[in-house]
């Protein structure tokens, strides 16, 4: 149910620099120009695509979607308005319909929480309904990334599961109150190869039933063609590259898409 | 004949739950120049393996059977101070992460040319950072960052400094355990190709632990997937890739992703790890497996020889 | 949450110190349930109005007096018994005190950094600085003796910054840590995020201060009460001691001397073994076991 002419996420020539602390010598003080005006329309229903490598600032884009970070310069657009600099009100309902899954399981999820306490959390911040009426939902949330029956899993906590568990959890508790927009960083890169697929298939069943948008950012362009519908490659804080995977992939244009095409690992049997 | 025969090798750990095993009845052999792949999720045993081999393992951990013939000699039957001669100079490891365990406030030349003090007593300093040069310009690191600290190194230098580290005693055997995490494709690509590159001039042997088996893909001559402590296939790259006979492998291939295979769903499955202390006395994989029968969850299974290189362990595989 | 308390138990069980101390303090809480006792069985062994109609002066040990009488003829041990009880009141009242003050303080410095941290850090740093013990002389001295529930809440007040830089440090890292970036992308408000997330993780390391803070607590009560300053109508072990020393009776009564001075030694040390084998729950890295694959 991809809709071509509604871009739900847009950035509009976006930078961000950061500087390195501060340091005894002041000539140690760096500036690093994470994105370089960067444009880029996300159209709804689709799995997006970013590849890059670790500083290319696929991360930061993320973060800067999901308002951890401010750009320096230029303008985030959310369904048309402008929400590159909104507070109170307007972000806590900004929050409810923009979400993220974090790269590492190990570290996202409080360890005093309890599942239930965890995956709730979303609900209880934004007042949704009573304590029955949460339970359901989250209910419906672990149900939906495979962690069945869901209430043997109510009163667990983190450090009872697996990496892979505990990232579908993460799942759980990003798409609880559904919203339109989430942004997944590297969600497979702390988990094995075998688990990943796994959560692959998780992120394109709640796309198909939720309709929801997803970015997805990985360093793995092979990743990125198994779920995505379009890719973009970032290096060094520019987009290089964009279009369908399967475009990309067969006529790279630009030589970093090349390279990555080339160090990928082959099955060459 | 062999470099390294590891016959039956079984290592458990003592929790507070119980006795772990860790490691069941694993053998492989391993000959000079050669490089073996070991490939299983988190929590099958291969850094167990790893960490025996080099005589590292933690004061809980006992190995209870089996026996590690390097160079014709028994590892688990030497003193400390026997296997203190071996480590490093004959069997090196990169261990998982190491490049985060380079000391911050030393150079880098420095850590490598301590490491070659301190296991060659005779060697002058002079000729210790010598040796330092020529193992940088083998693992392909400007002789100018040398002197760096390794805070100024990328991601993909510090683990070429590492595997200059684990040459720097001229080992036969090299364990690399899961050396390219937490590295980007092109860098990875550049450590395997230097890694295989080294392997074919200096003809050391290598035993690769990841738990992805694309890392393995090109750079191994023999292949060994393990599932919850156990070996459950073993032979040739090329004959395990080509015809899988495990059911656990055969779902491990089918999740690498590649660029020039079709773009297929793959059906997957994640189930519970298998319960370690009080193991089931039937096939471990059973709850995972797609072609389980009845009699697979009651009798323990037993190697299929399915060629004189390639072995399977699973009665589904005749 | 009841897994985790009996794994921490079982792991608290291994260490000796741990245990010994656990064993003194159980006795110590003993001595104070005990001590509501003597006065119902008979009046004349209140600690503070119980005098033996018999005996009007300082006698040592005897099977109507197991521990002797003090200078008007009062049951010492009554009075140590007491003494456990204030003790501990003071000891973990004003610790407890101290600590939530210390930890909220903390929290909010950590977690707002810039000119919110500096003032509450700058003010921590003025209040450490101060000697607690000689600000307390030198109030009481200008305002008369001092209900001893003032002194906990002096104590309280004096000692919270320590507790307060490490549970800041705490927070400066746990800030950083993606669960909370994750309470703050779910919509989570700042208050939420200090009270809700960030405090069950900083708590373990308050409450393992607690045990520290009771010590000095008791200390600083008993040293009060020695050097006259102490709440006259509560028998405390310092006040036993101030008792001895100003009736002239430190070298000829050493059944009246030694038991709280011993006690006072005991208890401290006591809460320190407990903090210490706590240390050892907490972290797990100073397990003696080194931890399962």
């Amino acid at each position: 149910m991809k809709d071509p002419n509604k871009v739900i996420i847009k950035l509009e020539n976006i930078s961000k620099t950061f500087r390195t602390r501060a340091s005894l010598f002041k000539g140690d003080q760096k500036e690093v120009m994470a994105l370089k005006q960067v444009s880029l329309n996300i159209y709804r229903g689709e799995i997006f695509g970013l590849v890059g490598e670790s500083g290319s600032g696929k991360t930061t884009t993320g973060r800067l979607i999901v308002k951890l970070e401010e750009p320096d310069d230029g303008k985030l657009l959310l369904d048309g308005n402008d929400i590159t600099k909104i507070k109170g009100k307007a972000l806590k309902n900004f929050r409810r319909k923009v979400q993220m899954i974090f790269q590492d399981p190990y570290q996202s999820l409080n360890p005093y929480f309890s599942v239930y306490d965890s995956v709730s959390e979303p609900l209880v911040v934004h007042n949704v309904g009573n304590s029955e009426i949460r339970k359901d939902m989250v209910r419906e949330s672990l149900n939906s990334v495979g962690l069945a029956p869901p209430d043997d899993f109510f009163y667990r906590y983190p450090h009872q599961m697996s990496g892979g568990q505990r990232q579908r959890i993460a799942i759980a508790r990003a798409m609880v109150l559904k919203p339109e927009f989430v942004v997944a960083d590297e969600p497979t890169s702390m988990l094995d190869a075998s688990i990943a697929i796994h959560i692959f298939n998780i992120l394109s069943e709640i796309q198909k039933k939720l309709n929801v948008t997803f970015l997805f950012i990985t360093h793995s362009l092979a990743a990125a063609r198994y779920l995505c519908d379009r890719i973009a490659v970032i290096y060094k804080g520019e987009l290089v590259e964009i279009g369908s995977a399967e475009n990309i992939i067969q006529n790279p244009s630009h030589p970093y898409t090349r390279a990555l095409i080339n160090a990928h690992p082959r099955f060459r049997f | 004949m062999a470099l390294l025969t590891v016959k039956n090798l079984s290592v458990g750990y003592h929790t507070r739950k119980g006795f772990l095993k860790s490691v069941q009845g694993v053998s492989f052999a391993l000959d000079q120049g050669k490089s073996l792949g070991l490939v299983g999720e988190s929590g099958c045993g291969k850094t167990t393996i790893g960490m025996a081999l080099m005589g590292l393992l933690p004061d809980n951990a006992s190995v209870t059977n089996g026996e590690i013939l390097f160079e014709d000699q028994d590892l688990l039957k030497m003193s400390k101070k026997e296997i203190r001669q071996i480590r490093w100079k004959k069997i090196a490891m990169i261990f998982q992460a190491a490049m985060n365990a380079l000391n911050p406030v030393h150079r880098v030349s420095e850590q490598i040319s301590e490491a070659i003090l301190a296991h060659d007593a005779d060697i002058s300093e002079e000729a210790a950072m010598k040796q330092v040069e020529s193992l940088f310009q083998l693992v392909g690191i400007p002789p100018d960052r040398m002197r760096d600290y390794p805070h100024h190194y990328s991601g993909g230098m510090k683990q070429r400094a590492i595997i200059a580290m684990a040459l720097a005693c001229h080992p036969s055997l090299i364990i690399a355990d899961e050396p390219t995490t937490a590295l980007d494709v092109i860098v990875q690509e550049q450590i395997l190709s230097a890694i295989k590159d080294l392997q074919n001039k200096l003809k050391i042997s290598v035993i690769f632990i990841s738990h992805d088996i694309a890392v393995v893909a090109d750079v191994c001559d023999n292949i060994g997937i393990m599932f919850a402590s156990q070996l459950v296939e073993y032979g040739r790259i090329e004959e395990v890739f080509h015809a899988p006979m495990h059911p656990y492998t055969k779902s491990l291939l089918a999740s690498y992703l590649t660029l020039d295979k079709d773009v297929v769903q793959v059906n997957s499955y994640i189930g519970k790890t298998p319960d370690l202390i009080n193991p089931t006395t039937g096939c471990l994989f059973c709850e995972r497996c797609s072609v389980a029968e009845a009699t697979c969850s009651l009798r323990a299974p037993e190697w299929v020889n399915i060629s004189l290189t390639h072995k399977a362990l699973c009665y589904q595989c005749k | 949450m009841v897994e985790r308390f009996l794994e921490g138990w079982s792991v608290y069980k291994e260490n000796l110190i741990g245990k010994i101390g656990l064993t003194l303090l159980a006795i110590f809480a003993l001595m104070a349930i005990c001590s509501f006792f003597p006065p119902i069985i008979d009046p004349m062994y209140h600690p503070m109005t119980g005098v033996d109609p018999q005996i009007s002066h300082s006698t040592s040990p005897s099977w109507r007096h197991w521990l002797g009488t003090d200078f008007i003829g009062r049951d010492i041990l009554c009075q140590l018994l007491a003494g456990a009880r204030i003790a501990f009141m003071v000891g973990i009242s004003a610790a407890f005190m101290s600590i939530f003050l210390g930890t909220v303080v903390g929290m909010i410095a950590g977690y707002s950094g810039k000119i919110v941290d500096t003032l509450l850090m700058r003010l921590a740093d003025m209040i450490l600085v101060m000697p607690t013990l000689l600000i307390v002389l030198i109030l009481s001295s200008l305002f008369g003796q001092l209900n001893i529930w003032t002194i906990v809440l002096l104590i309280a007040l004096f000692r919270w910054p320590g507790v307060s830089r490490v549970i800041r440090a705490q927070t400066l890292s746990l800030k950083e840590r993606p669960f909370i970036e994750a309470a703050k992308v779910a919509g989570a408000s700042h208050f939420r995020i200090i009270f809700r997330h960030i405090m069950p993780n900083v708590l373990p390391l308050s409450l393992l201060y607690m045990t520290f803070r009771v010590t000095s607590a008791i200390i600083i009560e008993a040293a009060l009460a020695f050097l006259g300053f102490g709440d006259p109508s509560t028998v405390s072990w310092g006040m036993m001691l101030q008792w001895v020393w100003k009736t002239g009776h430190m070298f000829q009564a050493p059944y009246w001397l030694l038991p709280p001075g011993i006690c006072i030694s005991l208890l401290t040390l006591s809460f320190y073994m407990l903090g210490r084998a706590m240390e050892e729950v907490l972290d797990p890295r100073l397990r003696k076991e080194i931890a399962q694959e």
